[in-house]
C-alpha cells in the first residue's frame, strides 16, 4: 500500500571491526539493525517499513568471515559469502549439498555479497507482510495470506499457526540435513544451536524466523564431518532459473550400505515457516532399499497433515515428488 | 546464431502490387498539386526491388549510437544533470479507487529544502472535447498531421500502434482510398459522435482509479527531504467501489470500477451484468453463450460455417495482464529557458512527443524541445513520452524555470508503466477434414484498466481472420473498466494475445485430423492480397482490406527444413525418465508499416551528410537503419553521414510513431523519397554549375560527376548555398508534414537540402508474419519446463539489418515466451492492491530461461507494397508466435486442454497431471 | 560519427555538458546534488561513520561527502559524474548497476558506499584505456552490435567482465550462468552471450 517507496531514511552508521565491538553497539542501541550482505535489509529500508536509528555494518569484521576445517568438518564464518561457500574445495568435495544450495541462491551478484549467515536468517517473503501489512508476523492480530481472497500459492501447508508465510532460504534446509550447529553470541556469552531447532515455527514466536533474539549475533556454522562425502541430493523448484525464491527445495543427506538406506535427513524448505525436517521419513526409510517403492512410502508420509490454502494445494505433490526424488537421488536439472 | 538471410527464391520477384501507381508524391486531399502551382508528377512504375544489388541495406555494421553505450556515455533522461536541480517524488494512491477529499501539505511546505507541491489542480485543463474519440484503428488527427493541435495525447499513444494501416486523416494521407479501416478495430458504437468523452487519465489524479495512481508532487533539494514531505502530507480519500478482476465486475450486483459504469462500449461506459445463471454455467466450465456483450463484429456466417465443419474445437482461456517493463523507467528531467520548455525524457517517439507534451503541460507545441538521445526500452509503454513527463515540467514551471529531475522507481513504474490487458476468453473453431479452417468464434473479455476501451481484444479476433483467413468468423466482446494500472498497447497488442489463443486449437485440431502441424498452417496461410477483417452489424458487407504481401508458407517452410521438422516432431511425447518432450510450430502476425511521413538530410560544406531523424532511439536500430536508404540510394559514403536525432531543437523530420512496427517500413520509403528529391537538386545543381542536362549528371562516390566535371560533395555543399533558393532548402515541397517544413526552414542554408514526403502507393496494408518452431522438455514431476530450442523465421520484406533483425525476432519470441512461462501480476481483490511488484514476484525472463542458441532465417523477399526498398517492420509480427509455440509443445508434451491458462506455472502443470485434468482455477484473474 | 553533441547554440544544454563535465573531476565542491538537511545526522553518535570518505574509483583517489544511507550507485551517479552505471530497478533483481568491488561483480544498488572505502571500484568508465582503447569486453559488444536498448548493457558488461577473472573460457552454458545475475527486457540474450564468447576469446587474446 505505497505512499512513498524507495528512498532510505536516514540512519547512524556504525562500522565495528570485531566481535566484541558490535555485540557492544547492539548492546548500546535498542534500535538498531545488523548489516551482513544487505541483501534482506536493503528491501526492509528502502521500502521504508524498517526505521532503525542505528545500523551496524558487519563488512568490516573479519572474524565473521572464512572457512576453517575443524573435527572432520568445517566451520565458516557468518559472513562468509555464498560464492565463497558454493567454491570452497573442501565444502565441495565433502559438503556438496551445501554448495549446490548456496550456488543456486537468486544471482550471482547477490551470491558474491549475500552472506550464509544472511541467508539463513534472512526474513520470510510473504508478499503481505514484506509490504508492511500489519499482520500477526508485524505484531498485528491477523493473517491476510490466509482470507478467501487472499494469494497464497507461495505459502505454507505444513505447522501453520495463525501465520502461513514459509522459510524462503535454500541453504537452511542444506545445513539441517547435514546436522549444522549456528554458533550464537551475545553480551552473555556464546552458545551453540542445533540448525534443526535454530528454524523456528510461529508456535514458538510468530515475530521471529529464528531463534535469534535482540542482541544476538550469529557467528558461524559449524559442519561436522558425520555426512561428509555421503550420498546427497539438493532440489530447488522455482519460477525462474535465476533470482527467484524456492516453491518447494528439498536436502537430503542418505549414507547408503550397497542399496540399504543407513541412515537419512530428508528436509524441505518452502512449505513451512521453517524448513521441515521430515524426521518420520527418515525414521520409515532407515534400513529399507533405496528404490521406488521406499520413494512412494516416503512420499506418503511426508505430507500427512498437510492443510493447503486455496492456491497451494499443488505442494502437496510437489513435496511429495521431491521427497521421492530425493531417495531415488536423481532428477534433478543439468543446467 | 545468425545466419545470413538468403536471397529470395527464384520466380518470387518482389513484384509491385497491381492496381493503380500512385503519383510519386501524393499531395493531400485538398491541397492538390494543381493547387500549389505545380503539375502533377508523372506516374511511376516501380521495378522489382531485388536486395541483392543493395550495398548498405541488409549488411550488418555498427550504428553510430554504439560506441557511446558500451563506453556508458549515453545519456538516457536520467544521466542529465543541471545547476541547482531540484529532485521531485510521487505521492501515490494506497486505494484502489478513492476520490481525493483534500490535500493538507502545509507541515511538508513549512520544511526547509521543500520547494513546491504539485497536484492535479495545477495541471492544465483538458482540451474540449473535439467529437468522438478516436476510433482503436484510426490515427488522432494531431498526430498524423504533423501536430497542430495536441488533442488528448493520451489517446494518441492509445490508439497508436494499431494505427499502422489505417487511412491517415491528417493532410496528404495516402491510405488506400476508398478501403474501409478494419472493422474489428472500430466498433460500432464508437462510430456514434454524440457520445460525451469518458473523463479521463492525467499525470495527477483528483480521483485515484487505481493503487498507485500519482495524486501529488514534492520538489525539494533531494529525493531524502522530498520522501519525508510527502510522508509530511495529509490527504483524505472518499473510499469508492472498486473491482479488480473483471469477472468480478460482471457479476449480478457487482461493484462497478468507474462510477459511470463497468464495461467501456467504443467510447462509452455502460453497466452490463451476467445473470447468476451465466455464473453458474461458466464455473461448470462451459462459456455462456447468451452472456451479452460490448461489442460484436462479424464476417461471413459463423453458424453456417461450423455446419460444415468436419471438427469443431473449442477452448476456455486465460490470459493474465503483464506490465510493460521497460528496463528505464520513465524518469524525466525538466527546465524552462526563454519560455521554452526543455524536457529529457524517455520516450519511443522523438517527433511524436512534442505534441503530446505540448498537450499534457499546456503549451503551444513551439514551445517544446524534447530530448531523448537513448531510450531503455518501451514496448508500447512510451510511444508519444508519458503522461508524467508534464510533472517536473510543470514543477519547474513554478519554480521559474528551475530543473526539476524526476527519478521513477521500479515500483512507480510498475504501477503507471502500462500493462497489456489480460482476457477470459472463449474460442471456437471449425476444420474440414483438409484443415481448412470454416469458422472462427470468439467471445473475449478484456481487462480494460480503468480509463477507457484498450480493444486488444478486438483485435485478437481480427487476426485470427487474417491467419487462417477464415472465412467465416464472429467477436464478441467486452471491455471491463477495472481498478488496475491503465492499459495501452504492449508489443504486438492483441497480436500475442492472439497467437496464444487459437495456435494451441489449430495445434489441437491437426492432431485430431491426422494432419501435418506444418501442412494445417499452409492450407490456411494468407497470400498476397488476401483480405481479412470483421464488420459490425450494420455494415456486414462492407469489403474488406487486404495484405500487401505475405510469405508465411515460404516461412513455415525454410523453418521445417532448418528446424528439422520432419525429424524432430517424431519427439512429441517421447519420456525419458521424468521428463517428456514436447515439439512444435506456430505463427503470428502483425501490422509492419505505415506511409506518409518525410525525410530529411543536408549535405554540408564540410563534406558530410547530415540526417535528421524524428524517430526515437529505442534500441530496434531503425533510426539508423532507416537513414543508411539515403546513403544507399546516392552512393554517399556511409563514413561521412552523421545521423541527427534525439533533439527537437535540432531540426527532426516529421516520423511515424515507434509502434506498431511502422518505422522499417515509413522511413525506408521516406529516406528513399528525400534521397531522390536530393539526388535530383545535385543534378539540377551540377547542370545549373557546370552545364548540361541535369539527367547527364551521376550522384555517388565522391560527389557529382558529369559532361561539364564534377563537384565534391563539399563543393556542392557552397555552391548550393551560394544559389539559395531549392538547392539549400529554402525552397521545399509544399506537401511536407508541418515539423518538416519547420525543421527544413531552420535548417536551410547550410549545404544540400533533400526532403521529401513518402508518396509512394501503396496496395493493402502491410502485415509481417513469423513461423516458429520450438522443443521444450518439461519435469512432470515437478511441473518446471525448459524451452531447450527455438527457430524463427520471418516474412519481413527485405533485410535491412540482419543482426538487428535476429534480435527482433529471438527479443520477441522470448517476450511471447514470457507471457506464457512466469510473467504475471497479482493482486488481493478485496483489498483492491498489488502484493507483487518486484521483478522476482512478476518475473520477466532470465538469459537462462530459456535457449541461447536460438536459430533465424528471413524469407527475403521484398514486399511490393513497399516499392522502393522492400521492407516491412519486424517488432511484433514475432512476438506471439513465441509464446504460442511453447504452449503447443507443452501441450503435445503432456495432453491438451490441460492448460487453460497463462502463465503455466509449474504447479499447473503437476496438479494436471496428478488428476488428469484442469484442478486450477482456469478464470480466476491475477492470482 | 558518433552525433553525440546535441548542442547547436543552446548555451543551456552547453552549460549541462559542462557540469557533467565537471563532475566526473570535482565531488565535494559546492555543487553537490541531493546534499541536504536531512540525513545529516547533526550531533552524529560516537564512533559512528565519518561523512566525507576518500573511494578508489577507476583508479582515482575521489574524496566525497557521503550520506550514511547512501548506495553506492547513488554515489556514482550524482556525485561522481559517473552514470553509466543505472539504476534499472534499485532493488539488487536487474543488474544494471552492476559494478565490480575488488574485480567482483556487485549490484551498486546495494551497496553502502561507506562499505567500500579502502577497496577498488571499477565501472564501465574505467574499462576503456586513457587512449580510448576499448576493453576486450566492449571491443565485442563493439564488433557484434550487441544489445538493443542497451540500457542492461554497461551492467552486463561489468559482470562478464568480472566473470571472465574467475572463467576465462566458459562454454556458452556456463557463462549464460555467470551473467544471468542481469536482465535485458529487449531480451537480446542470444546476441549478449555471442557477443560475451567473443569477449572471452578476446580476453583470453588480449
Amino acid at each position: 500500500m505505497p505512499v512513498i517507496r524507495d528512498v532510505m531514511p536516514a540512519f547512524e552508521l556504525f562500522q565495528p571491526t570485531s566481535i566484541a565491538d558490535t555485540l557492544g553497539l547492539l548492546d548500546r542501541h535498542e534500535n538498531s539493525w545488523i548489516m551482513a550482505g544487505g541483501l534482506d535489509s536493503f528491501d526492509w529500508l528502502k521500502d521504508r517499513i524498517k526505521r532503525p536509528e542505528v545500523v551496524i555494518d558487519l563488512g568490516g569484521v573479519a572474524e565473521l568471515r572464512g572457512i576453517r576445517e575443524a573435527d572432520g568438518g568445517v566451520e565458516i564464518g557468518a559472513n562468509t559469502t555464498l560464492t565463497e561457500v558454493a567454491g570452497h574445495p573442501v565444502v565441495k568435495d565433502k559438503f556438496k549439498l551445501l554448495a549446490e544450495a548456496a550456488g543456486i541462491v537468486a544471482s550471482p551478484q547477490i551470491r558474491n555479497q549475500g552472506s550464509l549467515g544472511g541467508n539463513v536468517a534472512q526474513d520470510t517473503r510473504c508478499h503481505y507482510y514484506r509490504a508492511g501489512w500489519p499482520c500477526y508476523r508485524a505484531g498485528g492480530n491477523i493473517c491476510y495470506a490466509d482470507t478467501p481472497t487472499a494469494v497464497n500459492r507461495e505459502h505454507a501447508i505444513l505447522e501453520a499457526d495463525r501465520c502461513v508465510a514459509v522459510s524462503p532460504s535454500d541453504t537452511a534446509p542444506a545445513l539441517i540435513a547435514l546436522d549444522a550447529q549456528m554458533v550464537v553470541r551475545n553480551g552473555d556469552g556464546e552458545r551453540v544451536i542445533p540448525a534443526r531447532d535454530f528454524f523456528i515455527g510461529p508456535w514458538l514466536d510468530i515475530t521471529r524466523m529464528t531463534m535469534l533474539e535482540r542482541g544476538d549475533l550469529l557467528v558461524s556454522i559449524r559442519i561436522p564431518g558425520t555426512f561428509a562425502g555421503k550420498p546427497h541430493y539438493f532440489e530447488k523448484v522455482r519460477d525462474r532459473q535465476v533470482w527467484d525464491f524456492p516453491l518447494v527445495n528439498v536436502a537430503s543427506t542418505m549414507p547408503t550400505n550397497g542399496n540399504t538406506i543407513e541412515d537419512a535427513r530428508i528436509v524441505i524448505g518452502g512449505v513451512a515457516a521453517r524448513p521441515l525436517r521430515l524426521v518420520a521419513v527418515e525414521d520409515a526409510i532407515r534400513g529399507r532399499a533405496r528404490n521406488e517403492e521406499t520413494a512412494n512410502l516416503a512420499a506418503e508420509i511426508a505430507t500427512q497433515g498437510a492443510a493447503p490454502l486455496r492456491h497451494n494445494a499443488y505442494k502437496i505433490p510437489l513435496m511429495q515428488n521431491l521427497v521421492k526424488r530425493a531417495i531415488r537421488g536423481e532428477g534433478q536439472w543439468t543446467s | 546464431m545468425a545466419q545470413t538471410p538468403q536471397p529470395p527464391a527464384p520466380g518470387t520477384p518482389g513484384t509491385p502490387a497491381p492496381g493503380t501507381p500512385a503519383p510519386g508524391t501524393a499531395p493531400a486531399p485538398g491541397t492538390s498539386a494543381q493547387a500549389l502551382g505545380t503539375p502533377p508528377p508523372p506516374a511511376q512504375v516501380f521495378p522489382p526491388v531485388d536486395p541483392s544489388k543493395f550495398k548498405l541495406i541488409g549488411q550488418n555494421y555498427q550504428t553510430q549510437d554504439l560506441m557511446a553505450k558500451v563506453t556508458g556515455k549515453a545519456r538516457y533522461a536520467e544521466d542529465y544533470r543541471a545547476e541547482g536541480m531540484l529532485f521531485c517524488k510521487l505521492m501515490l494512491s494506497p486505494r484502489p479507487h478513492a476520490r481525493i477529499l483534500s490535500i493538507d501539505a502545509s507541515r511538508a511546505l513549512a520544511m526547509p529544502g521543500v520547494h513546491a507541491v504539485l497536484t492535479a489542480d495545477d495541471l492544465p485543463a483538458p482540451p474540449p472535447p473535439a467529437g468522438p474519440p478516436p476510433a482503436a484503428g484510426s490515427v488522432p488527427s494531431a498526430a498524423a498531421a504533423g501536430g497542430v493541435a495536441p488533442t488528448a495525447p493520451q489517446q494518441q499513444a492509445a490508439n497508436a500502434q494499431r494505427a499502422a494501416n489505417a487511412p491517415a486523416a491528417g493532410p496528404g494521407a495516402v491510405g488506400a482510398p476508398g478501403t474501409p479501416p478494419s472493422a474489428a478495430a472500430v466498433p460500432p458504437a464508437q462510430q456514434t459522435p454524440q457520445t460525451p468523452p469518458i473523463p479521463g487519465e492525467f499525470a495527477l489524479a483528483k480521483e485515484a482509479m487505481y493503487e498507485g495512481e500519482p495524486i501529488l508532487a514534492v520538489a525539494a533539494d533531494s529525493e531524502e527531504l522530498a520522501a519525508a514531505a510527502i510522508e509530511a502530507i495529509r490527504v483524505t480519500f472518499a473510499p469508492l467501489d472498486f473491482v479488480i478482476d473483471p469477472l468480478d465486475g460482471l457479476r449480478p450486483g457487482g461493484p462497478n470500477g468507474r462510477t459511470e459504469g463497468n464495461v467501456f462500449v467504443g467510447g462509452e461506459v455502460k453497466t452490463i451484468k451476467w445473470t447468476a445463471a451465466q455464473f453458474d454455467e461458466l464455473a461448470a466450465g462451459r462459456f455462456p453463450q447468451d452472456a451479452e456483450h460490448g461489442d460484436l463484429t462479424s464476417w461471413g456466417n459463423v453458424e453456417q460455417g461450423f455446419k460444415e465443419a468436419d471438427l469443431i474445437v473449442e477452448h476456455i482461456h486465460y490470459q493474465q495482464s503483464t506490465v510493460h517493463q521497460p528496463l528505464e523507467t520513465r524518469s524525466a528531467m525538466a527546465y524552462w529557458q526563454n519560455g521554452k520548455l526543455y524536457l529529457h525524457g524517455s520516450t519511443q517517439s522523438v517527433a511524436r512527443t512534442v505534441a503530446a507534451v505540448a498537450g499534457w503541460v499546456g503549451i503551444p507545441q513551439k514551445d517544446v524541445v524534447i530530448i531523448s538521445e537513448y531510450t531503455g526500452g518501451g514496448f508500447g509503454s512510451k510511444i508519444p513520452g508519458a503522461q508524467t513527463m508534464a510533472i517536473p515540467a510543470l514543477l519547474s514551471k513554478k519554480l521559474n524555470g528551475r530543473p526539476v529531475m524526476m527519478r521513477i522507481t521500479r515500483e512507480e513504474e510498475t504501477y503507471i508503466g502500462r500493462t497489456r490487458p489480460g482476457f477470459q476468453a472463449w474460442a471456437k473453431m471449425g476444420f474440414k477434414k483438409d484443415g481448412r479452417v470454416t469458422a472462427v468464434d470468439t467471445f473475449i473479455i478484456e481487462d480494460s484498466g480503468p480509463y477507457r476501451r484498450q480493444g486488444d481484444n478486438a483485435q485478437a479476433a481480427n487476426l485470427s481472420t487474417l491467419l487462417y483467413t477464415a472465412p467465416n468468423a464472429r467477436f464478441r466482446g467486452l471491455s471491463v473498466a477495472t481498478n488496475t494500472p491503465p492499459r495501452t498497447s504492449q508489443r504486438a497488442p492483441g497480436g500475442l494475445q492472439s497467437a496464444i489463443l487459437f495456435e494451441p486449437l489449430v495445434n489441437k485440431a491437426a492432431k485430431q485430423l491426422g494432419l501435418d502441424q506444418v501442412e494445417i498452417r499452409k492450407i490456411n496461410a494468407p497470400v498476397n492480397g488476401s483480405t481479412f477483417g470483421l464488420n459490425p452489424p450494420a455494415q456486414a458487407n462492407r469489403p474488406r482490406p487486404k495484405i500487401t504481401s505475405s510469405y508465411l508458407k515460404e516461412a513455415l517452410d525454410r523453418g521445417a527444413a532448418l528446424f528439422n521438422w520432419e525429424e524432430r516432431k517424431q519427439r512429441n511425447g517421447q519420456r525419458i525418465g521424468t521428463k517428456v518432450t514436447g515439439v512444435a510450430v506456430s505463427q503470428s502476425t502483425f501490422t509492419a508499416g505505415s506511409t506518409g511521413v518525410d525525410g530529411l538530410f543536408v549535405i554540408k560544406p564540410d563534406g558530410k551528410m547530415y540526417i535528421h531523424q524524428g524517430i526515437g532511439n529505442l534500441g530496434t536500430h531503425s533510426v539508423i537503419d532507416t537513414a543508411r536508404v539515403i546513403a544507399e540510394v546516392l552512393e554517399f559514403p556511409w563514413e561521412q553521414c552523421v545521423v541527427v536525432w534525439g533533439n527537437t531543437s535540432q531540426g527532426v523530420a516529421w516520423s511515424s510513431i515507434q509502434a506498431g512496427s511502422q518505422t522499417t517500413h515509413a522511413h525506408t520509403r521516406a529516406n528513399y523519397a528525400a534521397a531522390m528529391a536530393g539526388k535530383k537538386t545535385l543534378q539540377e545543381l551540377a547542370a545549373a554549375e557546370m552545364g548540361g542536362n541535369a539527367d547527364a549528371y551521376r550522384v555517388g562516390g565522391s560527389g557529382v560527376s558529369g559532361p561539364g566535371g564534377s563537384l565534391t560533395w563539399a563543393q556542392a555543399a557552397e555552391r548550393a548555398i551560394a544559389r539559395g533558393g531549392k538547392f539549400d532548402g529554402h525552397e521545399v515541397p509544399a506537401d511536407l508534414n508541418a515539423m518538416t517544413k519547420a525543421s527544413a526552414a531552420a535548417l536551410a542554408g547550410l549545404g544540400v537540402m533533400g526532403v521529401a514526403r513518402d508518396g509512394y502507393p501503396r496496395d493493402g496494408q502491410t502485415y509481417g508474419f513469423v513461423a516458429g518452431f520450438a522443443e521444450v522438455e518439461v519435469d512432470v514431476e515437478t511441473g518446471v519446463y525448459r524451452v531447450v530450442d527455438y527457430v524463427g523465421v520471418a516474412d519481413v520484406g527485405t533485410v535491412v539489418n540482419p543482426r538487428s533483425l535476429a534480435a527482433q525476432i529471438f527479443g520477441g519470441a522470448i517476450q511471447g515466451m514470457s507471457h506464457v512461462r512466469s510473467q504475471k501480476m497479482v493482486y488481493d481483490t478485496h483489498y483492491g492492491v498489488a502484493i507483487g511488484k518486484r521483478m522476482y514476484q512478476n518475473k520477466p525472463p532470465t538469459i537462462l530461461d530459456q535457449s541461447v542458441d536460438m536459430k533465424w532465417e528471413a524469407v527475403n523477399i521484398p514486399d511490393p507494397g513497399n516499392p522502393v526498398v522492400g521492407a516491412k517492420g519486424i517488432g511484433e509480427p514475432g512476438i506471439g508466435v513465441g509464446g504460442a509455440v511453447v504452449l503447443c509443445a507443452l501441450a503435445n508434451a503432456i495432453g491438451d486442454d490441460l492448460l487453460k491458462r497463462t502463465p503455466v506455472q509449474p504447479e499447473h502443470i503437476v496438479t494436471a497431471l496428478r488428476e488428469g485434468r484442469v484442478t486450477y482455477e482456469p478464470l480466476t484473474a491475477y492470482i | 560519427m558518433i552525433d553525440q553533441g546535441m548542442d547547436s547554440g543552446h548555451s543551456r544544454r552547453a552549460f549541462i555538458k559542462g557540469v557533467i563535465a565537471a563532475g566526473a573531476t570535482v565531488s565535494a565542491s559546492a555543487y553537490m546534488f541531493r546534499t541536504t538537511i536531512l540525513g545529516q545526522n547533526s550531533g552524529s553518535l560516537p564512533g559512528s561513520v565519518e561523512r566525507l570518505i576518500t573511494l578508489d574509483v577507476n583508479g582515482q583517489q575521489r574524496r566525497v561527502d557521503v550520506l550514511k544511507q547512501e548506495t553506492l550507485a547513488t554515489t556514482l551517479r550524482y556525485k561522481l559524474g559517473l552514470t553509466g552505471t543505472k539504476l534499472g530497478c534499485d532493488r539488487s533483481e536487474c543488474g544494471a548497476c552492476t559494478v565490480l568491488i575488488d574485480d567482483i561483480p556487485h549490484y551498486a544498488c546495494s551497496v553502502l558506499t561507506h562499505s567500500v572505502r579502502g577497496r577498488k571500484v571499477q565501472t564501465v568508465e574505467g574499462l576503456a584505456a586513457p587512449d580510448g582503447t576499448l576493453s576486450p569486453v566492449q571491443q565485442a559488444v563493439y564488433d557484434g552490435q550487441g544489445f538493443q536498448c542497451a540500457f542492461c548493457m554497461t551492467g552486463f558488461i561489468m559482470a562478464t567482465t568480472g566473470f571472465l577473472k574467475t572463467n576465462p573460457n566458459p562454454t556458452r552454458a556456463e557463462l549464460a550462468h555467470g551473467i544471468s545475475g542481469n536482465l535485458c527486457r529487449c531480451a537480446d540474450y542470444n546476441k549478449i552471450v555471442d557477443c560475451m564468447m567473443n569477449a572471452a576469446s578476446l580476453s583470453r587474446g588480449a
